[in-house]
């Protein structure tokens, strides 16, 4: 009956993957040029650190320094949300490991509510799709559903945002020389975002060193424990895939955890931790008045109408797993050791969940180890962050008086 | 995240110095700037409501809403004027500058603050001026207290913008609506109290040359829906904890002190040589008092409960009696105002209650304390929805022991949105403050 749900279909066509797998190996040696009429003066590979494979990109977007760079500065700019106060980079904040630690699900435009967690955006460019319903396939185009949702940076218009970009000094020049000549438009605003997004590699982890990198003491014994329960008894390197060259710790695939059918179970009373020493708890009729009508979410059904998809989301990587708390599509886990307790209970036991989901009979030790080899998976990305802060904390020193 | 380090600048030097000659009288209405000229201690003619604008009512823009309450006049208990400022971006609190002559008002979403006229003529405010590039110039977001300073506004922001957490700071604009200096909130380690960065209140104890400053939680959990974020253990993790002692001279950080649950409105006793104020915890429905102890030390403590604490009734605005006996708490979630005898402010006793609306947030009084007004919205997405969203002004009267309800506006049948915060002014301020002794003019600088 529910056997269906073990996996359900890959996104995209194998044309695709031949294209993303060809144009990859191009970025590890050279750089494809686009057509010749728009080369780029200056193009730079990805270069790939330690632990994950080539980065893929479409032939006609080689990301170059040029469009890495005009891509950072539209992510973290504010002025390109309908009322200036939203930013890709409010919701993936670089020292918040490109994600939003301080809540579970994000707000956006006049603080709407968005009904799930922002992922983060290090590594995005192996993503084979987009969101944890996989909508969308390319990062060219993904970056306009957020400029134009009503509750995230809320534009009217992709015309409103491209005539607010060609009337800002301070972009003057940087699409056309990016571009051979292209100024703002629908599709450079796109091709900057992702090459940017490209660019936000992050690996040499302590697991990459010991894994890939012929350092057996990278990690401590606890940690190489925690591995083998990751990829035996535990069977997260099903979904959580590990590669003999490389590793994304995703398949890109929708599982039904349960995580989204606990979510729509009728609510009972609510633990609320008011600080750190004093709690009460809250029924739902107490909250009722001050609550919007909470937003459905079906997950991947929702862009296949297919009844097997129903509550399935996307297999996130486990890349700097440790800095994008709290977890799963609507961040209702908040820490690694809460995450691991739900595996290791079967997940929620939803009717419809993955047969792949079963309870573990981890042990206590098995269970701190497995976090504690979670806890190697960040990676090197430094610079990102220092450069993401610089570009985001732009503070106008024009008139001060001293 | 990173912020710049605190400047010892030469800003510093110019707020002592205006203060050398500031020769601070009593504050006015019981809760503005104590540098704010003009006390009406007679009968206020207008209330000014800083309205936020309701998708689908009306022009759904934020708007400064003027009430005509003086009882002799024709208008009485009537909207005048209502000037719209374009778009919603959560209008929130307003605050005087020096001379009384100007109204600064704050938006906690888009940050803009908007500066009315209200000196040439209080029954029809102007806006002549608007700051659109707080942010810019501050990186911080929220600018939500403005406490006047001589020849300058102090503004006290809630988040900044890089997370839209609750690391903030001050900011000094002078007179003209020039950026002059910002100063971060302290964070790490101060004795043994771990400074969380945030801020909500300013009040300033000029005796004393003391700036003390509350906390409360950034753009993340001020902007999101009530029920969703109460539901989010991890945005209930981002609440302040701290109250912050300032050497207001030279604008450094004295004490930080741990005061639990989100320490909003601050209040400090009027009467002369006074050295202490009360706060309400927000989360935890405690009155917080500071004060000097016996050696000079700046000491905050709980010495009492607003409702009861565990249905979280949310204790917002305070407003304290002129003679520093009374204290008006409003507790938003259940719609309720209480009066707290606190002649001994070591031990507040509550002696009256009574339920307002659905909700209600501010409460301001008149200088003799004989009326007070109210208004309801709290945040725009805090707000209780459906029927229980009720929107209005309400003016009382109050004879010492009960509230006589003597106008309520209801601020959605005359479409102009969500009452909030809302300052008194009257038809000629030296008619109304004719008992007061005359102020030092501090406000040269404009
Ligand atoms: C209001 C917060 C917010 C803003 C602003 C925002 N994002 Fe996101 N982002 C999210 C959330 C939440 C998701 C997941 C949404 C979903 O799955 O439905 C997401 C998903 C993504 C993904 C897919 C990641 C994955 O793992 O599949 C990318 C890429 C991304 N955002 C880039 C951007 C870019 C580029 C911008 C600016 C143009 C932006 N975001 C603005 C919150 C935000
Ligand atoms: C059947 C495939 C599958 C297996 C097996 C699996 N996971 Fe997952 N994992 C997922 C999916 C799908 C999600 C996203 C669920 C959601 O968003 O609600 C996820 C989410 C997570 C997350 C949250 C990441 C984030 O950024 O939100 C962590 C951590 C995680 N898994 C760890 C593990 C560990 C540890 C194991 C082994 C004990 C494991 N997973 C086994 C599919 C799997």
């Amino acid at each position: 009956m529910i056997s269906r749900r073990c996996c359900s279909k890959m996104p995209g066509n194998p044309c695709r993957a031949l294209a993303l797998a060809l144009a990859a190996l191009f970025a590890a040696c050279s750089e494809v040029p686009a057509t010749p009429a728009q080369a780029p003066a200056e193009m730079s590979a990805i270069a790939v650190p330690l632990g994950l494979p080539p980065m893929p990109y479409p032939a006609g977007n080689v990301p170059t320094a040029e469009r890495v760079e005009l891509g950072r500065k539209l992510f973290f700019d504010r002025r390109l949300s309908f009322n200036g106060t939203m930013s890709c980079g409010m919701c993936h904040v670089p020292d918040h490991g490109f994600t939003s630690n301080e809540l579970r699900m994000s707000i956006g435009n006049e603080g709407a509510t968005v009904r799930r967690n922002a992922p983060t955006v290090l590594n995005v460019g192996y993503h084979t799709s987009l969101f944890h319903d996989g909508r969308d396939r390319e990062l060219e185009t993904q970056a306009w559903g957020p400029f134009l949702a009503n509750n995230e940076m809320a534009n009217p218009s992709m015309g409103h945002v491209i005539d607010k970009l060609r009337s800002l000094p301070d972009y003057g020049g940087m699409f056309e020389r990016a571009f051979g000549g292209r100024g703002p438009s629908a599709d450079t605003v796109g091709q900057a975002i992702a090459s940017y997004e490209r660019s936000l590699v992050s690996g040499n982890s302590r697991f990459d060193r010991f894994r890939y990198g012929g350092d057996a003491g990278a990690l401590s014994a606890q940690e190489q424990r925690g591995f083998a329960v990751f990829s035996g008894k535990g069977r997260c390197a099903t979904c959580h895939l590990v590669g003999d060259t490389s590793a994304l710790f995703s398949d890109f695939r929708f599982y039904n955890t349960g995580i989204g059918w606990v979510r729509g179970l009728p609510p009972s009373t609510v633990h609320v931790q008011l600080t750190p020493d004093y709690s009460t708890e809250l029924t739902e009729k107490e909250i009722l008045p001050i609550s919007e009508t909470v937003p459905n979410d079906v997950g991947r059904f929702e862009i296949t109408l297919d009844p097997d998809d129903r509550w399935a989301y996307k297999t996130p990587t486990l890349r700097n797993v440790a800095l994008t708390a709290p977890y799963m599509h609507d961040g209702s886990l908040s820490t690694l050791e809460e995450v691991v307790e739900f595996y290791d209970k079967g997940g929620a036991g939803a009717p419809e969940q993955s047969p792949l989901i079963v309870p573990l009979a981890l042990s206590a030790e098995e269970k701190a180890d497995l976090v504690s080899f979670l806890k190697t998976l960040n990676g090197e990305h430094e610079t990102h962050v220092r450069e993401g802060l610089q570009q985001s904390s732009y503070v106008s020193t024009g008139s001060h008086r001293y | 995240m990173k912020f710049t380090p605190i400047r010892a600048s030469l800003i510093s030097v110019a707020i002592a110095a205006s203060f050398a000659v500031a020769i601070p009288a009593n504050a006015d209405e019981t809760c503005n700037s104590p540098y704010t000229a003009s006390l009406i201690k007679g009968q206020e003619d207008y209330v000014h409501v800083w309205t936020l604008g309701v998708k689908g009512m009306g022009d759904e823009s934020d708007k400064l809403v003027t009430v005509d309450v003086n009882p002799a006049s024709k208008d009485y208990g009537k909207v005048i004027s209502s000037v719209t400022v374009g778009g919603r971006g959560e209008a929130h609190h307003t605050g005087f500058s020096d001379d009384r002559k100007y109204l600064w008002a704050g938006r906690l979403d888009d940050n803009k603050i908007f500066i009315f006229d209200i000196g040439t003529n209080p029954a029809k405010p102007k806006l002549v001026q608007t700051i659109a590039d707080f942010t810019q110039k501050t990186g911080y977001v929220g600018p939500h207290t403005f406490y006047a300073l001589p020849g300058r506004m102090m503004v006290q922001a809630l988040s900044n913008d890089k997370d839209h957490g609750g690391r903030t700071g001050l900011v000094v604009y002078n007179n003209k609506g020039e950026f002059v200096e910002k100063y971060d909130m302290p964070t790490g380690k101060h004795g043994d109290v771990m400074a969380d960065g945030y801020g909500y209140d300013i009040g300033i104890n000029p005796q004393k040359n003391a700036l003390l400053t509350s906390s409360f939680t950034g753009w993340n959990n001020y902007m999101m829906d009530f029920g969703k974020m109460v539901k989010d253990a991890d945005a209930m993790k981002h609440f302040g904890n701290t109250m912050v002692m300032w050497d207001l001279k030279s604008m450094k950080p004295q004490k930080v002190m741990h005061v639990a649950g989100a320490p909003l409105e601050i209040r400090w006793s009027l009467k002369e040589g006074d050295n202490w104020a009360y706060t309400a915890t927000a989360l935890t429905s405690k009155l917080v008092l500071v004060k000097q102890d016996d050696k000079g030390e700046w000491q905050a403590k709980e010495v009492g409960t607003v409702g009861d604490p565990s249905k979280v009734p949310l204790p917002v605005d305070i407003s304290i009696t002129a003679d520093a006996k009374g204290l008006w708490v409003n507790t938003f979630l259940d719609g309720t105002t209480r009066y707290f005898d606190i002649s001994d402010p070591e031990a507040p006793k509550q002696v009256y209650q009574k339920v307002i609306g659905s909700h209600v947030n501010m409460v301001s009084q008149s200088w003799d304390g004989k009326r007070v007004y109210y208004t309801t919205s709290l945040l725009g997405n805090w707000d209780k929805k459906g029927a229980d969203d009720e929107q209005f002004l309400k003016l009382f009267h109050w004879d010492g022991k009960a509230l006589t309800e003597k106008f309520s506006l209801d601020f959605y049948k005359l479409k102009l949105g969500r009452a909030h915060h809302m300052k008194f002014s009257a038809k000629t301020v030296q008619a109304a403050a004719l008992s007061d002794k005359p102020q030092m003019s501090l406000a040269q600088n404009r």
